[in-house]
């Protein structure tokens, strides 16, 4: 891989009890590029996923070794502050999950927590972020309804929008369409590749032609291994691995 | 769904396998009426162009239904976008078996000049690379093809041959003039099927492997 890598892992190992979730993962992510993760059910990549801002501290016996760098930090050191982590490194899930307030307020919640406090600035961020998430034109004149209102595919857009709105550096995104129509997993799509000249992007897909179309780099999971990675193209013209090949040309998964 | 699609895939290659056969046969009866000087033989061939038509264009209809409906990637991508080239390529073969059908018409009422010189040599040659180009795609094995190169060089040099010799019979006596052109244009589109089944190999080694490579 010839561009800059932003986050990088290190014979990375997990355990969930006594269950090898993930083995010996070592992989590059690149700088302002889409890297999907793909792979069958259970083969870890969700898992590697919330490695990179360590949401699977929240989970009881779970042990990790290894390295995952953050630019030139170390994000297990003991210094890390995890809630900087998590805004350097945010996350958009499965099932849109707004809160229960109004659309403004989804958005102004994060940079409150992080200090910002005056009307104007937040006014800024909101406004800021719901354009960039492209989502700005559907709810300029009702910013103070209820995003739980919202069509599914808008709150999707939203929950990009409120992460966009601390200033992440990635966004990591866990099956971001598989709940949302063919009409709105179409605008994600596009957002996330206007979004990659800003942020770097990582997706967990089960679907490998959304992962060749907007991706740029894919790793294939297999069994809690990373079996290739490599550029996207190379992945879905001609992998490597028989393992890969015989994975994405559905002979198994 | 998988297994359904790599059935239609077995058999989108038997059916291009069929088409390929179809134009070798073409091209294989052409040269068989040249050398006999069979005018029917060379109809039988030329009424032979609709039906070999007609299968590329069901198969091309084939690969794009299983693209659109299947969106295949990798291995099974190649497989189809092979198969399109390899049924670009039979057509022209079976077409050059064509043209050299209605050459049997112009020249078969003289007896042939210096036994045609090398052309019957040179169609066994560019047939046996047909076939196992064919042969490659079908079993998806590129040791078949490994020396096409050289086969191909063979190929251009009889060309050549065969133009010089071609040109000394001209010269010796301008009534050969008409036939040696036509013996001539003959063996450049026997080049030009070797040239053909050189293409096929390209793709299949692409298939097979997915790396692109130039036969020369």
């Amino acid at each position: 891989m010839s561009d800059t890598c932003v986050i990088s892992t290190t014979n990375l190992n997990l355990w969930y009890h006594e269950k090898h979730a993930l083995e010996a993962v070592t992989m590059k992510i690149p700088k302002n590029r889409v890297t999907a993760l793909i792979g069958p059910s259970g083969c870890g990549k969700s898992t590697l996923l919330r490695c990179f801002n360590r949401l699977n501290d929240l989970i009881d016996h779970v042990k990790i070794t290894g390295e995952i760098m953050l630019d030139d930090e170390n994000i297990h050191a003991p210094d890390t502050d995890v809630v900087h982590l998590r805004k350097r490194v945010g996350m958009v899930f499965q099932k849109p999950n707004p809160f229960p307030k109004s659309i403004y307020e989804n958005i102004a919640y994060g940079p409150r927590v992080h200090g910002v406090t005056d009307k104007a600035g937040l006014d800024k961020v909101v406004e800021q972020s719901l354009r960039h998430a492209a989502i700005w034109d559907e709810v300029k004149d009702r910013l103070g309804d209820s995003a739980l209102g919202l069509s599914g595919g808008q709150q999707q857009r939203l929950c990009i929008a409120r992460t966009l709105a601390v200033n992440p550096e990635v966004i990591l995104m866990d099956e971001p369409c598989s709940a949302l129509d063919p009409i709105a997993t179409a605008k994600i799509e596009n957002l996330m590749d206007r979004l990659k000249t800003e942020y770097t992007v990582i997706i967990v897909t089960h679907s490998m032609q959304q992962a060749a179309r907007v991706s740029d780099y894919t790793g294939f999971m297999y069994l809690g291994k990373l079996i290739e990675c490599g550029r996207t193209k190379e992945i879905f013209e001609h992998p490597r691995e028989e393992l890969t090949e015989n994975y994405i040309t559905g002979r198994f998964g | 769904m998988a297994e359904k699609f790599h059935a239609e895939l077995k058999n989108l290659k038997k059916d291009t396998v069929a088409m390929a056969g179809l134009g070798r046969s073409m091209l294989r009866t052409a040269v068989d009426a040249l050398i006999r000087q069979d005018k029917e033989m060379a109809a039988s061939v030329v009424a032979q162009k609709d039906e070999i038509h007609r299968m590329e264009v069901e198969i091309e209809e084939h690969c794009y239904q299983l693209i659109a409906l299947n969106q295949p990637m990798a291995k099974d991508m190649r497989v189809i976008a092979c198969t399109l080239k390899v049924i670009t390529a039979s057509m022209r073969i079976g077409r050059y078996g064509k043209v050299i059908a209605n050459i049997v018409r112009e020249i078969s009422d003289k007896p042939h000049i210096a036994n045609m010189m090398s052309i019957p040599h040179m169609a066994d040659l560019v047939i046996d690379m047909v076939d196992d180009a064919v042969l490659a795609y079908d079993k998806d094995d590129i040791s078949i093809i490994r020396d096409f190169s050289v086969r191909d060089d063979t190929i251009d040099a009889l060309r050549h041959s065969i133009f010089r010799e071609g040109i000394t019979y001209m010269m010796e006596d301008p009534k050969n003039i008409s036939r040696c052109t036509h013996y001539i244009m003959a063996a450049r589109y026997l080049e030009r099927c070797a040239d053909h089944s050189c293409k096929i190999a390209e793709n299949v080694h692409y298939m097979h492997t997915g790396e692109r490579i130039e036969i020369h």
